[in-house]
């Protein structure tokens, strides 16, 4: 008899979802589905408010990434209003930004991937969690602490408040950046430098140890894309978006988050409040792609800062090619937070950040606007439409873990047809099922704009439906 | 770090649920006294976190300030807390303060001298800003409750 397994709820993610493995009557792997169970309502409810608010609104979405929200809010806002922002606003908000993504992957890293990766995906999962770490490497549960005090205390003294602060505003930011801030912000620089390095030794030390779940974790041919800079350099807040192939060719340049409305179409599975966005030109699932940590440092030739250009280096070895083992956006996101550290140095050695022409103004000048921004997860794709007295008229957003929504899917099913067989799994093979989820980091708030729990679940179902088992966890 | 530490925790979105802030608020903003003059740090949050057993780590007193969905409308309770024996198999968006200070202990190997729980019963969770009327009446008595909590942690 065929069988369902249910994994509800999916555990250490940011959101609510749940995994069904459907197996078949030899007790094979027959179909595997990542569901997002939370229901979006975003895009309508912000209908009718003045497109000044939306940025403000918008970072509601999101407790974990609100910065990005808030960025591409104000870009697309920015696009309503025709101006561009002051260099010194662009550079403020670049580092507002990196902060944020370095406390989120601290975040995915520490507390949500490190008892996987330093305890075992078969160590008991009473202890398999941020408590089990602290016990076994109170080092690295004091480094993950202190880097998000890091990423979390610069949101605060740049925006004065460590969530939704309202310090981005369109048209550049609410206040410059004092001598004082600046210093603070130096003061705490040494110390996230060491925290990163501890994290990428430890990481290297075990990841040979999960050479099987490499094989296995959504490793698989597939597009990516992501925000690139000129000089070919890493990019989170500004530049243009790169769409490559599997083999590494770019597919389309230069891609703007105009050219985004037109190229990129947003598919509908019947199992899940997430669409699944796609390359028009390819059409669905073709033209799929993912987005985030690994496709980013598939994309660029160099990171632009020195530690981070090397680490580069060493993770590009990893394949030919861009590297397609999903299990490896845990490496990208430490390589990244290092990036992140460094570009923040950088950005505060030059003297022009205390520039006090932080803010352009303007009016409505367009009726459709459009921002992008790399959230921690991903590319993330603000589009409205206003009246001409500015008042919202529709809204779409493009969420990271929406794009990646195909390839956790194709992932989950990848894992779970390698490990379950016969119809019979252990918790060890259910958690790699999750893991391979937590592996993108996935936040499943952000891609249904939704308000709700958060936990997530695994079921494993017979061929005529039947429960025959259920995690639920959370 | 100031020898105590008060987190107070709570969402000021969900009416009587966000007591904690108006408490931790009022301490925050009260003039100089015997109180601010022992040194206290006030944390407002949402929830407790990992990232929180820094500052527990370097202090001699902590209060945990909440609101209870359990006591009575406006009864003040005050217990004292230990880290727990064992912790949570799963966190995911939720963290108790006995396990909090388990963490702390594991994480720094230090824990506050003593510990205290003080909580304010609650009347309505619905979408509001406003607290109930014995809610909002039990904030003077909440107060003195740190302050009795403070105090008896420097005579010990």
């Amino acid at each position: 008899m065929s069988q369902t397994i249910t994994i509800d709820p999916v555990t250490r993610l940011e959101g609510h979802g749940k995994i069904t493995i459907h197996l078949n009557e030899a007790g094979d792997v027959e179909a595997a589905h990542f569901h997002v169970t939370q229901v979006r309502g975003f895009e309508k409810f912000a209908e009718g408010r003045p497109f000044y608010e939306m940025p403000s609104l918008m970072a509601r979405i999101c407790g974990i990434c609100p910065v990005s929200h808030l960025i591409a809010s104000a870009k697309a806002c920015e696009a309503i209003m025709s101006v561009r922002i002051p260099h010194a606003a662009a550079q403020l908000r670049r580092m507002l930004n990196l902060a944020q993504m370095v406390q989120s992957h601290a975040l995915s890293f520490f507390y949500l991937a490190s008892p996987d990766l330093l305890l075992g995906m078969e160590s008991d999962p009473k202890t398999r969690n941020i408590f089990g770490v602290a016990a076994a490497a109170p080092e690295m549960g004091r480094a993950g602490v202190a880097l998000r005090r890091f990423g979390q205390s610069m949101i605060e003294v740049l925006a004065n408040k460590r969530i939704h602060p309202g310090w981005v505003v369109p048209g550049g930011v609410t206040e410059p950046l004092s001598s004082a801030k600046r210093d603070q912000i130096l003061a705490m620089i040494p110390e996230a430098y060491a925290n990163v390095s501890l994290a990428l030794g430890a990481y290297k030390k075990v990841a040979d140890q999960f050479k099987t779940e490499i094989e296995v974790f959504a490793n698989f041919p597939s597009n990516y894309m992501s925000l690139i800079n000129e000089d070919e350099s890493i990019e989170f807040t500004d530049g243009d978006l790169r769409l490559i192939e599997a083999g590494g060719k770019t597919i389309e340049d230069g891609m703007t988050a105009s050219r985004f409305i037109e190229v990129i179409g947003e598919a509908v599975e019947p199992y899940s409040y997430t669409k699944f966005p796609y390359y028009k030109p390819l059409g669905y699932p073709a033209g799929s792609y993912r987005v985030g940590p690994l496709a980013r440092l598939n994309i660029v030739q160099h990171m632009g800062t020195p530690k981070a250009d090397k680490e580069l280096a060493e993770f590009k070895q990893l394949a030919a090619g861009p590297v397609a083992s999903s299990f490896h956006y845990h490496h990208a996101r430490l390589i990244e937070m290092l990036y992140g550290v460094e570009k923040i140095e950088q950005i505060l050695a030059d003297p022009k950040i205390l520039d006090k022409h932080v803010r352009a103004t303007a009016g409505v000048n367009r009726l459709e606007g459009a921002g992008q921004a790399e959230a921690p997860r991903g590319v993330l794709h603000h589009h409205y439409n206003v009246d001409e007295n500015g008042k919202i008229t529709r809204v779409n957003l493009v969420i990271a873990t929406g794009q990646n929504n195909k390839a956790m899917n194709d992932g989950v099913f990848q894992v779970a047809r390698h490990y379950v067989k016969d119809g019979k799994f252990t918790e060890g093979i259910l958690n790699r099922v999750e893991a391979v989820v937590r592996a993108f980091d996935p936040c499943l708030s952000c891609s249904t704009h939704a308000y709700g729990r958060m936990p997530l679940s695994i079921e494993l179902l017979a061929p005529d439906g039947t429960t025959l088992d259920k995690l639920r966890a959370g | 770090m100031k020898p105590t530490l008060i987190l107070a925790c709570g969402n000021t979105l969900r009416g009587d649920d966000g007591v904690a802030w108006h408490i931790g608020s009022a301490l925050q903003n009260m003039p100089q006294d015997e109180l601010t003059a022992a040194g206290v740090e006030v944390i407002l949050t949402p929830q407790l976190l990992p990232e929180h057993a820094e500052p527990l780590s370097s202090a001699n007193t902590a209060v945990f300030l909440d609101c209870s969905a359990i006591d009575q409308p406006g009864i003040v309770s005050t217990r004292a807390l230990q880290p727990a024996q064992s912790l949570p198999c799963i966190f995911t968006h939720h963290l108790d303060p006995a396990s909090l200070l388990k963490l702390t202990l594991e994480l720094y190997g230090r824990i506050p001298l003593r510990s205290a729980a003080i909580t304010v019963g609650g009347n309505c969770f619905e979408l509001q800003e406003q607290l109930s009327e014995p809610v909002r009446a039990a904030i003077p008595i909440a107060i003195q409750a740190v302050r009795s909590a403070v105090f008896a942690s420097h005579a010990c």
